[in-house]
């Protein structure tokens, strides 16, 4: 018998005894494989695709403490205050509020005036059905929910010892000695329509905070209806619906039928008109029915999937740069699809951290210094970031007041020799009698190379390292237990004010709170206190910068970098001007969904 | 029979008992502290307390494990820490696109490989079989994601046979998206599972019995399908029944490079927050279906084996 013969007797015997399952695992084969071919044309309808890099965890406004969980939360919810969508820097803007709040002299009372007529979404939470009208009440309801420990919520720092009895409500609430329905004298509603707001001291980040998710207004019958599963049907007042959520797969929402709180913006910057970014002026918005926010974990799906067009934008990933980015513009083969790139400056900041209470580190001046003019920040930049990134000179970041381009930190040059010079000044001449220092660093891959990266620069002065890993979970825990001698970490801006990442320096803010590095500095903390009695402003702006100059000259941290983010979009997406601040954006994105069929069918 | 399947059982418990033991001690000796993770990046001491006495994280160590009892015996493990979902319904909504995904293709593999197996052995040393088994070798030292990245760049972006990536919750429509990670999950098994088999059916076919059929006239094929597949089931059958937990608990390479929203990535996103139920719940979980599938396997045993008695 051949081999030909033998396997043809083999699979027609092997189908007759295994022949149920045989048959039903072929079908699905062919099933799999004919649905493939014959795949549904979605593309006319007016979606916008857009993707999550990381899952979202909740849409619960008070628990939304990443990006993704707050950028979906911000597209249901809304808040008093928004930024302006165009305008750069970013400027605040009236949202829920009629018009932005009456400040007293002291700066301690803020009066808002809702806009009347504002409706929450239907839901099967109201008396029939029918979302009701929005009132001041709420927002006290809401910005309880924030302060109840009950409800664990990450965001409740925004609000912290800042509204006067607010915290001591909180206490109360723990002894289980207050309800919601107990009143706090620093939240007031005296009548539908208008929210009083008493602060304990000034707080001129107040009107910041108020943009954010956390602060975002949600209704008492909504919350109460669907209690501990309240985070998975998000019902507000916002320019989207929530449809539904597989959760590790899409967030579908619908644009709200019912939303007319304002328009397109009429004017921008002065560069807005020539890129078209006005054309739109004055229009009714939400532009697009619906927004699909796919959740694509790992990078190639996600570019693959843009590059089919099945996504609007997306950030490029670090193992595609070279092939879609070359001198700063997009590649020919991107070119060609028709795909843009926008280059945004991040307001953040990645940086080596001291313990500053560590008996070596934390005492000499001249070593840290000796250690931030051993690193290498370019080749950092080139190596990590695949040069998308600018070097941090301190801890203020561009975008945010009181940047300034034009500033030099003299310790963040590579320097070896000179590096070497404060080595000898330190008392270690070329490392010795230094014992080996321990970097810590979460266990990710690219946080290990960064690590050996360090310990590589540092090798080069005489001082040794040790990589420590652990899980981000461990690695906190020894941050605000003190007990990490050195660690990289970075700091995302909560909204554009230096003092949001000047904070990360404040004595009393030491572990386990922001101030990681526990720095303190009397001259620093006094010139914290006083920049907080300050409005925004050339004044304020001279505090920041005295606070910088004693950075430098003390040095608790090595600034690491700036990042920039490098946005991939097609051209049938319409309106894409992007700020990681800004979370209410979708709603301007406009799709020509005629251009998208017909570019989809080349790509 | 009966007797031997209640024993069995009743043997579970302490194992059980053990395992929720390790599990526990080994997440307070080396485990994060949850309450530092869910106060996030502004926290202050006051804060961190609060949550550590609404965790149950401040009481004695004896009473937070014997609340961990009282949910195993309630199947109410709580909500996750990190994404604050009931756990059972997160593991309830998983299974299905996990099963979805790993049965079927777990199904063709098996299939596919045995019969392949079944070929070599019976054209053992011919070129046949050394290509297959150095091809196998090969496929077998290329990484998995090879294998995934290759697949979603050549079989769906280039060739468009596939979508890239996606999930579609209806019955008729998930079929799509599955079609390239089964593809994949096949290709991944084959290597393997065809060098065991054919060893397994190699082991057999110099048996005695064996050679006694061919004497007595019978042909190779009716002796590979009536004497040895019957002979190497006990092997196939350990083996098959032994990867069925891990089926239910999901391909985390996979459904995260395809967007299945399976439970797949549970365990291991949940030790990377210190999502301390869910890593309780997962582990009692898979001890249970681990230990069930166990007992399968022995049960299958006496059926397939009349030499194998259960006592």
């Amino acid at each position: 018998m051949n081999f030909a013969t033998f396997s043809l007797k083999l699979s027609v015997q092997f189908f007759i005894r295994k022949g149920k399952a045989m048959l039903i695992t072929t079908l699905s084969l062919l099933l799999t494989l004919s649905m493939g071919c014959t795949r549904k044309n979605k593309d006319a309808e007016n979606t916008l695709n857009i993707v999550a890099t990381s899952n979202i965890k909740t849409l619960d406004p008070i628990e939304a403490s990443d990006v993704y969980s707050s950028g979906a939360v911000a597209q249901v919810y809304e808040g008093l205050l928004h930024y302006h969508f165009l305008k750069r820097p970013l400027q605040l803007e009236p949202l829920l509020a009629a018009q932005m709040p009456k400040v007293s002299k002291d700066g301690l009372t803020h009066t808002f005036t809702l806009r009347q007529g504002i409706k929450f979404q239907d839901d099967s939470a109201f008396p029939e059905g029918k979302g009701r009208e929005l009132t001041a009440s709420d927002f006290i309801y809401s910005w309880k929910r924030l302060a109840d420990p009950n409800n664990k919520s990450e965001g409740f720092w925004v609000f912290d010892n800042k509204i006067l009895g607010l915290n001591e409500w909180r206490e109360q609430v723990s002894k289980g000695k207050a309800t919601y329905e107990t009143p706090i004298e620093g939240l007031q509603a005296p009548d539908r329509y208008t929210l009083i707001i008493k602060l304990k001291k000034p707080f001129y980040q107040l009107h910041y905070v108020l943009t954010m998710s956390y602060t975002s207004v949600v209704a008492k019958e909504v919350v109460e209806r669907y209690g501990k599963e309240f985070l998975n049907h998000p019902v507000g007042t916002g320019p989207f619906k929530f449809e539904s959520w597989t959760r590790n797969n899409q967030l579908v929402l619908t644009r709200n039928k019912d939303w007319s709180l304002h328009t397109y913006p009429t004017e921008g910057e002065a560069s807005d008109k020539a890129q078209n970014y006005l054309e739109d002026a004055g229009k009714k918005i939400p532009f697009v029915d619906k927004v699909v926010i796919q959740e694509i974990i790992e990078d190639q799906p996600r570019w693959l999937n843009f590059m089919k067009g099945n996504l609007d934008y997306t950030s490029i990933p670090k193992d595609n740069f070279d092939s879609a980015v070359q001198n700063g513009k997009t590649t020919k083969e991107l070119n060609d699809k028709g795909i843009h790139l926008q280059i945004n400056r991040e307001p953040d900041v990645t940086y080596t951290a001291f313990n500053m209470n560590d008996p070596i580190l934390g005492k000499n001046e001249n070593l840290r210094k000796a250690m931030s003019l051993a690193y290498d920040t370019d080749t950092s930049i080139k190596k990590f970031y695949n040069g998308r990134a600018i070097t941090a000179q301190s801890p203020i970041p561009p975008e945010v007041d009181a940047y300034d381009p034009n500033y030099k930190n003299p310790y963040k040059e590579y320097n070896l020799s000179k590096a070497k010079e404060f080595m000898v000044k330190a008392g270690y001449p070329e490392g010795k009698g230094l014992a080996p220092i321990e970097f810590s660093s979460p266990n990710s891959t690219t946080n290990r190379q960064t690590a050996e990266f360090f310990k590589q620069n540092m090798e080069k002065i005489g001082v040794k390292i040790n990589i420590v890993t652990s899980s981000w979970p461990q690695f906190t825990t020894k941050i605000t237990e003190k007990k990490a001698q050195l660690w990289g970490i970075a700091w995302l801006a909560d909204y554009p004010d230096a003092e949001n990442f000047l904070q990360l320096l404040y004595g009393p803010n030491g572990s386990p709170g922001p101030n990681g590095a526990n720095y303190k500095n009397k001259e620093f903390d006094e010139l914290y206190e006083q920049a907080s009695h300050l409005l925004p402003g050339v004044e304020r702006d001279k505090i920041y910068q005295k606070m910088r100059d004693i950075f430098t000259k003390e040095l608790p941290w090595i600034p690491g970098v700036h990042r920039l983010s490098y946005s991939t979009y097609h051209n049938w997406l319409k309106n894409f001007k992007f700020h990681s601040v800004i979370n209410d954006n979708l709603k301007y994105f406009r799709i020509d969904t005629k251009e998208r069929g017909e570019m989809k069918a080349k790509l | 029979m009966f007797k031997y399947i209640f024993r069995r059982t009743i043997y579970m418990v302490p194992i059980l008992f053990g395992v929720t033991l390790l599990t526990f001690t080994l997440f307070h000796v080396v485990g994060g502290d949850p309450a530092v993770l869910a106060a996030g990046k502004h926290a202050t001491p006051e804060q961190i307390e609060l949550i550590r006495q609404s965790l149950g994280l401040n009481r004695p160590l004896y009473v937070q494990y014997f609340q961990f009892l009282h949910q195993i015996f309630t199947l109410d493990f709580g909500r996750s820490w990190s994404s604050r979902q009931n756990i059972w319904t997160m593991f309830t909504q998983g299974v299905g696109p996990s099963l979805s995904l790993t049965l079927p293709a777990f199904l063709i593999a098996e299939v596919l490989t045995i019969s392949l197996a079944l070929l070599l052995a019976r054209w053992r040393d011919s070129l046949f079989d050394r290509v297959t088994k150095i091809t196998c070798l090969a496929m077998l030292s290329l990484s998995s994601l090879v294998y995934i990245l290759w697949g979603q760049y050549v079989l769906a972006y280039k060739w468009d046979i596939f979508p890239i990536s996606g999930w579609d919750p209806s019955w008729a429509g998930r079929w799509e998206f599955l079609g390239l990670p089964i593809v994949i999950f096949v290709l991944l098994s084959l290597g393997s599972n065809i060098l065991f088999f054919r060893t397994v059916f190699l082991d057999e076919i110099y048996h005695d019995y064996v050679r006694t059929a061919r004497a007595k006239g019978l042909n190779e094929s009716g002796i590979l399908f009536k004497h040895v597949l019957r002979n190497a089931m006990i092997p196939i059958i350990t083996r098959v029944v032994q990867e069925m937990p891990f089926l239910i608990l999901g391909s985390l390479l996979l459904e995260s490079f395809f967007g299945i929203p399976g439970i797949g990535g549970l365990v291991v996103l949940a030790i990377q927050n210190a999502d301390f139920p869910v890593i309780k719940a997962m582990t009692f979980l898979s001890a249970v279906l681990y230990m069930i599938f166990q007992l399968i396997s022995d049960v299958l045993y006496a059926v397939v084996d009349p030499k194998i008695q259960l006592r």
